[in-house]
């Protein structure tokens, strides 16, 4: 880093929000400390910090809450961290359009809990939303359980803005929830994962609050019986706003026994939602159910929450995480197959899935031998290939990414995402090296 | 060409290139130097090949209903027609897509997964004859897209021959594909990022009720007002849309749909979903209507008088041609909150003109159809629709909303991008359209301010006499 640059930092944010030397400490990314931190207060001050560090070609990593930073190959070099806690304000809330404008760095969990008290709330339930920002998860495009009926952030954002690798500012969509003016920029943001611009501003989509929110678990004897359980919701009448299959090591995580069971997310007017409950019940007895548990209030809250923490890094024991998407027909027999991958290494495989959409959390604990957790996530990248679906390690230890490539080799249309980052960040400074093929 | 496409696969006659100078908005008009006819991606990708080596432009093309100009040949060259590429080459029930050539006519893909309980969601009003691959160019909305979305929050996946001819496949048939995400860009692109020749959708399971329910104003703000009430009493309608007194009056002389002569207005509001608790739902919605004054609120009783309250909504633009010799279709976007405040403004500055307009439109959505009507004979008057529509586009963009919910931005409104989107966010638009069309020769002329160079400005279509008749119709 040149040497003046903190002090040019320091004058364009001021000296409380720079941190350089030790106290980079919490911003290391795979083993790198940045040369800086920056925590602009407007997205004038997050354009003048990107001008400055273009100027010295010093590579900039947005960072929201820091919770999806584990998701990436590792970066050549950290440059500067630019953080945007700052930008945490709402700025525009009318409950009668359904739509509210906030800067990008909002946990989500702030963001929900004032939505909440004008009874509605964004129906994106990313996992670790006490931290997790609005920009982060847009730009990581994390999504959660409840993507199954919701969508994820492609349908839930209507307008986003950026400030671009020269400090221009760029907005696409709008505030209207229909909206086909221009290139759809937004969708070229959302899991973009900075590579693009510096997300500031996200205009969203919301929902009104539901009267009745229930989880039903239901357990069976083995994954085979959730997972045709899952094929039964799918073509009956059953209006699910989530359905995870989970396999019998996640359960026994999750303190909810072994075998295999199906969680059936039910919202709605309590008529709908008890309705739902008596016809689950209905469909799946023939199907092998052993029993069903109908959870409600802070346990439903405890049991999500355990769910999406299955693979959160750091956890206790877990070597690696990996997703796979695949199609939703074959999830119940490639979950375990992924599994007996795992024991053959010598490790254990905790998996679920979303089951409507065909998206699988793998989780590998029980040990870290890098030999054994290196040959599972190869196998299970090959086993999700093999059906035409593809694999990301979402989080593994940096001596296991030397060896495993964090994304899929990518196809012709590399060509393309390259000729977009070229031509909107030429100079290559927005977290380079970390995405597709070394975008 | 002719070797690669057969006989018949390629128009030349002036004759025959009339048929495809315009789209559904008679305004623009562009003849083609040839329009082609492929049957398979691969004879798309030897097209655009051809063109491409030769510097000829060349635009896809589907039913041609679309409403901004976006198809037509503005610099002359090859107009390319999807219409022989229609099939529906896969339905997989199990995992709920389908996968479709652009050329098969939206509502067909319905019918073919129809009988196994399924639909495909985005409904535009021209479903009986656009197709999917025009939908994917416009991003196409319908008036279900309220609950259920747009045509990209249903595209999984595309195979696309892109402007330098190469064939290759963005996202697939399974979600979250890694890198940029290619397929939202291309998704409402209009024509400009290449042609999809493959379509991998969506199809849902149909909804096990559905409940509609007709509410009838005597001031078109009390209606206005219902449609927040509604919405913010934590209802979600499958589909919310207004019709005004003149649209009344002419789908009455046409169809007889049972709305009610000497409302101001009415509201259409469909709900679906879940048999149990229907009732209570609409009750609310019911209530909300009162509320705000409705005078007459009502359900359809059978499947019968709801298809007849929805054939006034769908038939309304035809509609028109009984009342007007013309008339032009606007589609501005406002925060539904603002509808009274844009309602007004759209109706004076109509009648500063000296013009009459007709307004039906996605309320929910806050999605605005006012329809100028005209007559093309008498002179200026073409002037003077164009400038009113520039006007209320204006509104629309003063309140924050957009210039276009579902027609796209095609030759029409081209120079009204400035509206709403800064120099900066151009730029980066065009950065990105360079990245898949470097050469401009795929669609030129499209969404951005500037040339209009070989397009004809009027003189107007005047509507055919099956259309006056009521038996056929523009969307």
């Amino acid at each position: 880093m040149p040497p003046a640059l903190p002090d040019k930092l320091r004058s364009l944010v001021g000296a409380p929000h720079v941190l350089t030397g030790v106290d980079c400490s919490p911003y290391v990314v795979e083993g790198r400390t940045p040369e800086a931190v920056a925590f602009p207060g407007s997205r004038e001050e997050v354009a003048a910090v990107l001008v400055a560090a273009g100027e010295t070609g010093l590579p900039v990593t947005p960072w929201g809450g820091g919770t999806k930073m584990a998701i990436g190959s590792p970066p050549n070099r950290l440059g500067l961290v630019l953080g945007l806690k700052r930008l945490n304000r709402i700025l525009e809330h009318e409950p009668g359009d359904l739509t509210v404008t906030v800067e990008a760095g909002l946990p989500l969990d702030a963001l929900q809990a004032e939505l909440g008290k004008r009874g509605q709330w964004l129906s994106l339930d990313a996992g670790a939303a006490e931290r997790a920002t609005v920009g982060g998860v847009l730009a990581s495009d994390a999504s959660g359980p409840r993507r199954h009926l919701y969508g994820t952030a492609r349908d839930l954002v209507i307008g986003l803005t950026a400030v671009m690798a020269d400090g221009s500012l760029v907005r696409g969509g709008g505030k209207v929830v229909k909206n086909v003016a221009g290139y759809d920029l937004p969708k070229l943001f959302i899991g973009s994962f900075g590579t693009l611009g510096v997300l500031v501003e996200a205009t969203l989509k919301l929902r009104p609050r539901v009267d009745v929110d229930r989880l039903v678990v239901a357990r069976f004897d083995r994954l085979k019986g959730a997972g045709a359980a899952a094929r039964a919701v799918l073509g009956s009448d059953l209006v699910p706003s989530a359905l995870e299959l989970a396999d019998g090591e996640a359960l026994r995580r999750l303190g909810l026994g072994g075998g295999g069971a199906l969680l059936v997310g039910l919202d709605g007017i309590a008529e709908q939602v008890d309705w739902e409950v008596a016809e689950l019940r209905r469909l799946l007895g023939p199907l092998g159910l052993a029993e069903t548990t109908v959870l409600d209030g802070p346990a439903r809250d405890d049991a999500w929450r355990g769910l999406a923490g299955l693979g959160r890094p750091g956890q206790e024991r877990v070597a690696a995480v990996m997703k796979w998407a695949v199609l939703p027909s074959q999830l119940a027999e490639l979950m375990e197959a992924g599994a007996t991958v795992a024991h053959r290494n010598g490790l254990v495989g905790a998996l679920t899935a979303h089951a409507g959409v065909g998206i699988v959390t793998a989780v590998l604990a029980g040990g870290t031998n890098p030999n054994a957790v290196v040959a599972t996530l190869t196998e299970w990248r090959a086993l999700a290939n093999r059906v035409g679906g593809h694999a990301m390690v979402e989080w593994a230890p940096l001596a296991v990414k030397e060896r495993v490539a964090v994304w899929d080799t990518p196809g012709p249309t590399l060509r393309l995402m390259k000729g977009i980052k070229e031509r909107l960040d030429p100079h290559g400074i927005l977290n380079p090296g970390r995405f597709v093929g070394g975008i | 060409m002719e070797a690669l496409l057969g006989p018949g696969g390629v128009l030349s006659d002036p004759e025959e290139l009339l048929v495809y100078e315009s789209d559904g908005l008679t305004l623009f008009r562009a003849l083609a130097d040839f329009v082609v006819f492929p049957r398979s991606a691969e004879q798309v990708a030897a097209l655009v090949k051809l063109a491409s080596r030769d510097g000829i432009p060349f635009v896809a093309r589907g039913a041609g209903t679309g409403l901004s100009g976006g198809c037509l040949p503005s610099e002359g060259g090859l107009v390319i027609s999807l219409m022989r590429m229609n099939r529906v080459l896969e339905v997989d029930y199990e995992n709920q897509i389908a996968v479709v050539e652009p050329g098969l006519v939206n509502l067909h893909l319905s019918w073919a997964v129809g009988p196994q309980g399924f639909y495909y969601a985005p409904d535009p009003s021209s479903q009986q004859a656009c197709t999917i691959g025009g939908n994917i160019a416009n991003n196409s909305g319908g008036p279900h897209t309220l609950k259920y979305g747009v045509t990209t929050n249903h595209v999984l996946g595309l195979e696309v021959v892109l402007p330098d001819g190469e064939l290759t496949w963005i996202g697939g048939k399974t979600r979250d594909a890694q890198g940029y995400d290619l397929v939202g860009l291309f998704v409402g692109s209009e024509g400009t990022f290449g042609i999809a020749t493959k379509i991998v959708v969506r199809i849902l399971k149909k909804p096990q009720a559905v409940k509609t329910v007709l509410a009838v104003f005597d001031q078109v703000d009390q209606a206005s007002e219902a449609v927040s009430t509604v919405i913010a009493r934590g209802l979600v309608p499958a589909a919310m849309e207004m019709i005004d007194q003149l649209t009344i009056e002419a789908v009455e002389d046409a169809f007889g749909c049972g709305y009610p002569r000497d409302a101001a207005a009415a509201l259409l509001i469909e709900l679906d979903g879940l048999a149990a608790g229907m009732e209570a739902q609409a009750e609310r919605v019911v209530q909300a209507c009162r509320d705000c004054g409705a005078r007459d609120v009502r359900a359809a009783r059978d499947e019968a008088e709801r298809q007849l309250l929805w054939k006034g909504r769908k038939s309304a633009f035809g509609a028109y041609g009984r009342i007007s010799p013309a008339y032009m279709v606007m589609d501005g976007v406002i925060p539904r909150t603002k509808l009274p405040y844009v309602l007004g403004r759209v109706n004076a500055i109509v009648a500063a003109h000296g013009l009459r307009v007709g307004n039906v439109f996605h309320a929910g959505d806050g999605n605005l159809h006012p329809n100028i009507l005209y007559d093309p004979r008498r002179p200026g008057e073409e002037a003077r629709v164009v400038a009113a529509g520039a006007e209320i586009l204006k509104v629309c963009a003063e309140v924050g909303g957009s210039i276009s919910g579902e027609h796209g931005i095609g030759l029409e409104k081209a120079d009204y991008m400035p509206f709403i989107f800064s120099e900066a966010d151009l730029a980066c638009m065009r950065r990105v359209k360079d990245a898949f069309n470097p050469t401009g020769l795929c669609n030129p002329g499209k969404i951005f301010p500037s040339n209009k160079a070989c397009v004809e400005v009027g003189p107007a279509y005047r509507p055919h006499p099956i259309e006056e008749k009521g038996l056929a119709q523009r969307f």
